[in-house]
């Protein structure tokens, strides 16, 4: 028998060897396919037992469940996942741009002015290391439990992170670079935004896509605890009545909602940056 | 010799830990290619910083002529342009953009661009801008790589671009610190020819009785790059007879060796025949240890240039 040649010992014993991208999606799609398998035969397997059971639903109970969030309540014609979408969307999208914009304003200044980094590096990297949720009482003291209260603890969140993120990248931009511009004739703020911020631009961006998860961990998590709308209050009063119906779709909407935030930024990131994308080093 | 355009006057410079360099004093005519060698660490990137005026003297003055006029260096500005080893070149850029980036940030503000974007006038300056940068990209031989990134390129062609970045700004003075020490041996050559084109446009400039367009000062710790591509040499070392003169610690580097180089043509074969004797001279003088060598010595370039009725570019003195 003659044995398959092989390029190298590690295509040999099959370690990191590349797949066809066909093969790439089959594979994910059906370890997606075989999840929803498994919690079919789960959800059988426990109506059998209590042919009443909310906990696991079956895909019709799934599908009221569903119907349910997108009809209008009786009472005030609300619809359950309008209301929700809206007040979630909205809160992280405050808290996320405060949090952006002052962690811009911060990271940049610390960057660029030594005595900026001096009196702002202490402080931050101790509130870093307290999780935002431990701090949730102090939020809702401050701020009270209206939209001030979710944009600030988002902020807080991600602030410290994404502060450091660009702080670090400016420091790492190579002093040649910076001497260089000056002269080619470039003044302090040319420097800043036209050598120094587009140069950190795409990791920037990496950091805000990564944020987001985080970001929402803190969001929900208060609309948990004080929400009386969004989606962590839905999920909290649904999953009590154990209507597991509603509370399955709110968080594949959760799921499709980060996807959909991470394909876009990838997309803004390849539009902005596309020198990073094809390889060049940030 | 008619004025030059850049005096070292005097400079010393030190940091807190020990001197760097001692009375560098010397002038450059405009045009020249002056090679400057020394060991590693004896201050030749600190001498290019002085001249940018990236870092300043603590002792003596470095004056530029610009506008006719001699001016006193004090901070970075774009009569002196600067190429560094590692290229220097903006990764967000493609070569286009950054050998056009000079021209935006020297001849416009941000507030101008952006009032420029709503009249117009700015993307109809910056199409000239790129149209100048896309010029001298093509004599460089960089046609096909306008549009690429600078991790898309070469080191080579990276460094041609560096170079042009550097150039479309027209600065009185060129800076390069060991601008081909990254490279392999016939990229580094095909550079060092792409000099001597440079050198060659200043001559026929010199000829027609208009102004050398190029005046570059090149760091190099490679002798024989020195003496193949520069008019001149300069050696600075730590090595020289500060005892003698009544130092009791080594006051810093300074300039040991000073001496026309043979002039080379762009077609001509790396002839070695013709620089080994000075080569051997530099190795003795710059990098042989000697506490004993007086500066003065070996640093007659001027006396030179008089004694024999100008030299290439300076043979109007």
């Amino acid at each position: 028998m003659t044995k398959k040649p092989f390029s190298s010992f590690r295509q040999a014993a099959g370690i990191r060897t590349p797949i066809s991208r066909k093969a790439v999606w089959m594979i994910g799609a059906s370890s997606v396919l075989i999840l929803l398998f498994l919690y079919t035969l789960l959800s059988i397997h426990q109506h059998q037992i209590n042919a009443t059971d909310t906990t696991i639903p079956t895909w019709k109970q799934m599908g009221e469940g569903i119907a349910k969030a997108f009809a209008a309540q009786p009472r005030t014609g609300d619809r359950w996942i309008i209301e929700d979408v809206l007040a979630t969307l909205s809160r992280l999208g405050v808290g996320l741009g405060m949090g952006v914009g002052i962690a811009l304003l911060l990271g940049l200044s610390m960057g660029v002015w030594r005595w900026v980094e001096a009196f702002f590096l202490p402080p931050l990297s101790l509130l870093a290391k307290i999780p935002p949720t431990a701090m949730m009482a102090v939020f809702f003291t401050l701020f009270g439990t209206e939209l001030k209260m979710y944009s600030a603890i988002i902020a807080f969140g991600v602030i410290p992170t994404l502060a450091q993120t660009i702080y670090l990248g400016l420091k790492d931009i190579a002093p040649e670079r910076i001497d260089k511009a000056r002269t080619l004739g470039a003044s302090t703020s040319e420097i800043i935004f036209c050598i120094m911020f587009p140069q950190i631009l795409p990791k920037l961006l990496d950091v805000i896509r990564l944020q987001i998860g985080p970001a929402m961990v803190f969001l929900i998590a208060a609309e948990v605890l004080v929400g009386d709308v969004g989606f962590g209050y839905r999920i909290r009063l649904q999953s009590r009545l154990l209507n597991m119906n509603v509370v399955y779709p709110y968080l594949a909407y959760l799921a499709l909602f980060g996807f959909a935030m991470d394909t876009f930024m990838r997309w803004i990131q390849r539009k902005l940056c596309p020198w990073y994308v094809k390889g060049g080093a940030a | 010799m008619t004025t030059p355009i850049l005096s070292v006057q005097e400079v010393s410079y030190r940091t807190a830990a020990q001197p760097i360099l001692h009375a560098i004093d010397f002038k450059v005519g405009r045009g020249q290619i002056v090679g400057i060698l020394g060991a590693s660490g004896c201050g030749k990137t600190t001498l290019l910083n002085l001249i940018a005026g990236i870092t300043h003297p603590v002792k003596g003055q470095v004056l530029v002529q610009y506008d006719g006029e001699e001016v006193m260096v004090e901070e970075p500005g774009p009569d002196r342009g600067i190429v560094y080893q590692a290229y220097g070149l903006y990764p967000f850029l493609t070569s286009l953009e950054n050998v056009a980036l000079g021209l935006k940030l020297s001849q416009t503000t941000i507030p101008r661009r952006m009032i420029g974007y709503v009249t117009r006038s700015w993307p109809h300056l910056r199409r000239i801008h790129l149209r100048t940068a896309e010029e001298l990209l093509v004599r460089f031989g960089l046609s096909d790589a306008m549009d690429k990134y600078p991790h898309e390129l070469s080191g080579g062609m990276r460094q041609r671009v560096a170079i042009a970045q550097a150039l479309i700004m027209r600065p009185q003075v060129l800076l390069l610190d060991e601008p081909f020490g990254a490279l392999d041996e016939a990229t580094r050559e095909d550079l060092q020819r792409m000099l001597l084109v440079l050198y060659e446009e200043n001559l026929k400039a010199v000829e027609e009785g208009r102004l050398a367009p190029h005046t570059i000062l090149l760091v190099t710790h490679a002798i024989q790059e020195a003496i193949f591509v520069g008019d001149r040499v300069m050696g600075l070392s730590r090595q020289w007879n500060w005892k003698e003169q009544g130092f009791s610690h080594c006051p810093g580097a300074t300039i040991v060796y000073d001496k026309a180089a043979p002039i080379f043509k762009p077609t001509d074969p790396v002839d070695f025949e013709r620089f080994v004797a000075q080569k051997d001279e530099i190795t003795h003088v710059v990098f042989g240890g000697d506490l004993h060598i007086d500066p003065k010595t070996h640093c007659t370039f001027w006396s030179q240039v008089h004694s024999n009725h100008g030299y290439g570019v300076t043979r109007d003195a």
